[in-house]
This record gives structure tokens, C-alpha cells and sequence, in this order.
């Protein structure tokens, strides 16, 4: 009997309302993962403007419309050898930029882009999926296919809580397993004039998982190009980072700051 | 008190005894003469002295009537009608002299409309400038720009102005105004068949005394409802109903975006600073393909949000950076402009001299007053 084939874990990151962190955040779980041991690929699907080749400061020889084009020509083809490589200290993975030139981003079909998705992940352990914030055809067919969506949101004022509900309603509507959808809040303490208690409640939903604002330690790491996970700081924005991971690798990473992160959410929650 | 004396020509025979009903029923207005015949209107419907004209378009001679109308009634209003309203066909008629067009078979409010409510086309017949508010990514404050610089405007002039929310998943301009409408951009795609911009004024809501808007769909899958070819429509008819039109579309270079933006006089791209420095590339990386216009560089500008400290060095350090022109910036006042969306409100009016208030300011003068070189001033 032939070799068993397995499928790795897709995990999408996405959101309604703009600017979120869904860049950063997926960088640094793919980091992290990758770090962990696991093969990772990075795939970013904000076709027209990623940021992640500029955040990691990459020089891509070929992008999503390579994958493309090599997928609709051979599609039992190896894509591996056509990702770029991102590696710092002794970690890396891979990572499928998108396209060099706007034009080409508006005319990838999402078909080719999930087959080359199919394609990869008979490879690697995980694949994590950076996206844009709206429903597009696109996006539909990687929430799909996902295995697990993180819907990241931020507290910050209520046009933007607003499309989160929407959101969040939308995604329900397309009957997904509950434990598919997780919602997770970042910048949670950020100036603002709302309370977190008040958007749980129109939300009518608990965050699955909360990372604090560290917009000093953020905005190092876009600066420096090194994720967070990997540049040595240990600050707690990092650890609720790890702490993200392993919830969603069942490994139970524990550290003294996790723990007082529990308590400081059960006080919220309570 | 104005007597509204109408005199209806109406070459269909069930048009005629439908429409005469109509405005029988309607308050404020007298049916006083009504002909089948043009040549009978022109020679006996003085003895009537009608002020208001109901003139069928329909009428294959219409350009050449409008004319003999003019003549014959100077200082009538002459409203045309028809079955369906084109925007080459009713810019003539317009241009002949005509009011408005109004789509029979018309409601009493729509005729109230075209008789009251809509007596101040563009000046002069004069088509609207309509601008366009782009942004590479979501979050570039362009809602807030939109809604804050529309209200400038019509301040400034008196011009009448209209925002048409076409950020079809998550346009934000309803909540901004904290208006709750009863129709949206979903309603009048739907309708734009039967609809002239005497009835599509309907669909507008106004926020202020020249300003209204069309507000955007309220949930995402609906964009669906929403056809690129009816967008077109109602961007051509808001063209003929305001002065200025202002209209918001989804992030990025989307059908919608693109269309809108190739039916404006003016493409803002607007981009939020917000420390990252890769905005500077997604608005390179725009401009590749806003290059491609042979009339760029008088049609697409840049327009950048939360510029801190918002001075001209500033201003000229970006222009380097990106290889273009900047021609406005705009403080960041996330605290004011949060707390004013919040509350339904929006900064301007909160804090009038606020330095965001001020380049807004300066941005409606530098639109109203269509200045055509760009670094003039700060």
C-alpha cells in the first residue's frame, strides 16, 4: 500500500477591520513554530499589498505568480524549491511572498492559489496564511480550507467593533466547527474609551486569547526585521505570543508569565 | 404664495390619464392644461399660464421642442419625462434648458422633488467635480477625511455635496453621521432602472444643509447587490444632483475602486502614517498602475493621515520618499476623531481650530478653489 500522504495544519489569519496585527502575528507564529522544531511555510495572501517580504526584508526569486503558473503546468510539481527562505539564529522557514508587481496580484486566479496550497501542505507541518480584511472570493476558499481561523480583532473605537461584529456574524453564517473560528484580541489595552467586558457582550463571544499592546516592542521588531519570538527579549507581549502557539499546538507551554496572564484573564472575565 | 400650475404633455394616451391623476392627488400643485399634442401645448396652453411644463421625452422632436418651449414659456420651468433616464440624453436636455428629468410614471413626492426640493441643479447646468478616496490598505482615515472635508465644503461655498459610500463590506460613513437609513447604496443599485436623479435624491440622506449621503451596505455578503454597471449610474446622476461628489471605495484595486476612480475628475490616495514605513510602498506600488492614465498627474493626488509633526518639512520629506507630489496632510487626532466617531459626531465640528480641523480646511479651499499647482503652499 502506498505511503500515506498527511496534510499539515493550515492556520488563516483574518480580520474585518484593517490594521490588526495580522502581519505581525502570523509572522511570529510561523517564528515560533519554526523554532519549536516544526517545518513551516508563510504564505502571504495579501496579494496587492503584503507587507511580510518588507517586514522580513526579502529578496524573493520568485512569488506566488511563480507557484502559479507552475501549479496550473504540473501540479504534482515540487513547489518547495521555489520558496524563499527566511532564517535568523539557526531558525527558518519558508515563505511564498506575493506577487513582485500589483498587476499581477489582480489577476491570480484563487483557484491556482489554493492548489498550490493543496500542493504544499502534503510538505510542511504548518502553514500559516497572512490575508486582507475583506470577504473576497479568495479569502472564502482559504477560510475553507483552513484548519484553524484566527479572527483577530482590536478594541479601539466602534466603527471598528462594529466590523468586527459583522465579522464575526458573516463567519458564522458559513456553519464553520466552532473550534475553527477563534477569536483573539490584540493591542487589548490600547487608549481607548471602551471596555473589553462591553465588546465581549455585543460580540456576544469570549476571546479565546488576548495579547496586550506593546506598541514600543511592535514597532522594534518591524524596525529591526527580526520577529519577536526570535530577537531575544523576552517581553510579555513575546510570552503571550508562545503562549498563542502552544495553545494551538496542545503543548501546554507553560512560563511564570502565562500563569499570571490566566489570572489577570480570569479577573477580567470573572 | 407661488401658484404651482402645472401643464402636462404627454403623447401616451394611459401615461396622460395616469400622470393627470398623479398630480391631481398631489397638494400644492394644479393640473391647469394638458395636451397629447406638443403643437396644441405651444399654441393654446398659454391661456393657462402654467409655471411648471411636464414635457414627454419621449417625443422623438424633444430637442427641437425644448427649444420652441423655451421660447414660448421663458419663465416656466420645463421638466422632462421619460421612461428611462440616460445620462448622455438628460444632460442634453438639460443643457436645452430643461430642469430635470423625472422617470414616469412618477410619485407625488418625486414630482414635489423635481419641483421644490431639487431647485438648485450644479450652478449653471455645470456638472459635479467628483472625487474618488482611494487607499492601498484599509485603515488610511479616508472616512474621516471624507465625511470631515464634505462638511468643509459646503461650508466654505454653499456648494451642495455628495458622499456616496461605495466601501461596499465595511463602509463606516452611516455610523460617522450615526444614521440609521432607511435606504442605501443596496437600494438604489436595485432601482437604478427606474430611477433619475430627482428620485435618487430620495436615497440620499441629509447630515447637514448642502450635504447628504448615500450610505454604504450594511452587511458584507450584500455586495453582491451592488453592480459595478449600476455604480456607474448612480455616480453619473450624482454628477447632475451636487456640485461636489465624494465617494469612499474598499481598500486596494478592487472593480469597485477601479471603477470609480476612472469616472473622477480627481483620485485621492490616502495612507495613514502609522511608523512602519512600508507606506511608502503600497503607494509606489499604486501609483504603477495609476501611471498608466496618460492624464495622471493631473488626476491622482496624495493625501496622507496622521503625519506627525504635521509641518511642511514633513510634507516635502514624504514627496522625496515617494517620488510625487503630496497635496494635503493631516495631523493625527486618533483621540478627537475617535471620541467624535464614538459619538456619531465628527472632529470638525468638535474642535474647530484643532490643527486636524485646519488642514481640512485648507484641503476644501485648495478643491473648491481647483489651484492647479501643487506646491504653491503648506
Amino acid at each position: 500500500m502506498a505511503e500515506e500522504q498527511i496534510n499539515g495544519v493550515i492556520i488563516t489569519f483574518f480580520s474585518t477591520a484593517s490594521a490588526v496585527g495580522k502581519t505581525l502575528i502570523s509572522i511570529n507564529m510561523a517564528s515560533e513554530l519554526a523554532r519549536e522544531g516544526y517545518s513551516v511555510c508563510l504564505a502571504d495572501f495579501d496579494l496587492q499589498f503584503g507587507d511580510i517580504r518588507n517586514y522580513l526584508r526579502l529578496n524573493p526569486e520568485y512569488t506566488i505568480t511563480d507557484l502559479c503558473d507552475r501549479i496550473k503546468a504540473d501540479s504534482g510539481s515540487s513547489l518547495m524549491p521555489m520558496l524563499t527562505t527566511y532564517a535568523y539564529e539557526g531558525v527558518a522557514f519558508q515563505v511564498i511572498p506575493n506577487p513582485n508587481k500589483l498587476e499581477e496580484a489582480y489577476n491570480l486566479s484563487p483557484e491556482a492559489i489554493i492548489d498550490v496550497l493543496k500542493n504544499l501542505r502534503m510538505q510542511y507541518d504548518y502553514i500559516i496564511v497572512d490575508t486582507t480584511s475583506m470577504f473576497s472570493v479568495l479569502n472564502l476558499a482559504l477560510l475553507d480550507i483552513s484548519t484553524i481561523v484566527t479572527f483577530l480583532g482590536i478594541v479601539d473605537f466602534i466603527p471598528t467593533i462594529k466590523n468586527m461584529k459583522i465579522g464575526n456574524e458573516t463567519l458564522r453564517t458559513l456553519n464553520y466547527d466552532s473550534n475553527k473560528i477563534r477569536l483573539v484580541l490584540n493591542r487589548s489595552d490600547s487608549k481607548t474609551h471602551i471596555q473589553l467586558k462591553d465588546v465581549v457582550s455585543i460580540l456576544g463571544e469570549d476571546f479565546y486569547h488576548i495579547l496586550h499592546n506593546d506598541f514600543i516592542s511592535a514597532s522594534e521588531s518591524i524596525a529591526s526585521g527580526i520577529p519577536l519570538v526570535l530577537n531575544g527579549q523576552d517581553s510579555e507581549l513575546t510570552q503571550e505570543l508562545r503562549a498563542l502557539v502552544a495553545r494551538y499546538t496542545n503543548k501546554g507551554y507553560q512560563t511564570t508569565g502565562t500563569q499570571k496572564k490566566n489570572s489577570w484573564l480570569s479577573k477580567i472575565f470573572s | 404664495m407661488i401658484n404651482n400650475n402645472v401643464m402636462l404633455v404627454e403623447g401616451n394616451r394611459l401615461y396622460l390619464e395616469q400622470l393627470s391623476n398623479i398630480i391631481r392627488e398631489t397638494e400644492t400643485v394644479t393640473l391647469v392644461a394638458r395636451f397629447r399634442d406638443a403643437k396644441d401645448a405651444l399654441g393654446q396652453g398659454m391661456v393657462f399660464t402654467p409655471n411648471i411644463i411636464l414635457l414627454d421625452a419621449d417625443n422623438p422632436n424633444i430637442m427641437s421642442l425644448l427649444e420652441e418651449f423655451h421660447r414660448v414659456y421663458p419663465h416656466a420651468d420645463i421638466i422632462c419625462t421619460g421612461e428611462k433616464w440616460s445620462a448622455e440624453s438628460s444632460s442634453l436636455y438639460v443643457n436645452a434648458g430643461a430642469k430635470c428629468f423625472l422617470v414616469k410614471p412618477f410619485s407625488s413626492e418625486e414630482l414635489l422633488d423635481a419641483i421644490f426640493a431639487f431647485s438648485k441643479p450644479a450652478a449653471g447646468g455645470k456638472e459635479a467635480k467628483v472625487m474618488t478616496f482611494f487607499s492601498p490598505k484599509g485603515k488610511s482615515g479616508k472616512t474621516t477625511l471624507i465625511a470631515n472635508l464634505a462638511m468643509a465644503i459646503s461650508r466654505k461655498t454653499n456648494a451642495s455635496v455628495g458622499i456616496i459610500d461605495a466601501d461596499l463590506q465595511f463602509g463606516d460613513m452611516a455610523f460617522f453621521f450615526n444614521l440609521k437609513p432607511q435606504s442605501t447604496i443596496v437600494e438604489a443599485a436595485r432601482d437604478t432602472d427606474f430611477l433619475s436623479p430627482v428620485s435618487l435624491n430620495s436615497y440620499f440622506v441629509p447630515v447637514a444643509k448642502n450635504v447628504s449621503i448615500l450610505c454604504g451596505t450594511k452587511e458584507p455578503s450584500l455586495i453582491d447587490k451592488v453592480s459595478i454597471h449600476s455604480l456607474e449610474t448612480i455616480i453619473n446622476m450624482a454628477r447632475t444632483m451636487f456640485q461636489y461628489v465624494l465617494i469612499d471605495v474598499p481598500a486596494g484595486f478592487n472593480p469597485t475602486s477601479i471603477a470609480a476612480a476612472e469616472m473622477s475628475d480627481t483620485t485621492y490616495i490616502v495612507t495613514m502614517l502609522n511608523g512602519s514605513g512600508f507606506e511608502v510602498q503600497h503607494i509606489q506600488r499604486s501609483m504603477d498602475i495609476f501611471t498608466t492614465w496618460p492624464d495622471y498627474k493631473k488626476r491622482v493626488k496624495i493625501i496622507l493621515t496622521r503625519v506627525e509633526p504635521c509641518t511642511i518639512t514633513a510634507k516635502q520629506q514624504m514627496e522625496e520618499l515617494i517620488g510625487y507630489p503630496v497635496v494635503g496632510i493631516i495631523p493625527n487626532a486618533y483621540l478627537d476623531v475617535a471620541t467624535a466617531a464614538d459619538d456619531g459626531r465628527m472632529a470638525l465640528d468638535l474642535k474647530p481650530n484643532s490643527p486636524l480641523s485646519q488642514r481640512i480646511n485648507y484641503l476644501a479651499g485648495r478643491i473648491t478653489k481647483e489651484k492647479q499647482d501643487n506646491d504653491d503652499d503648506f
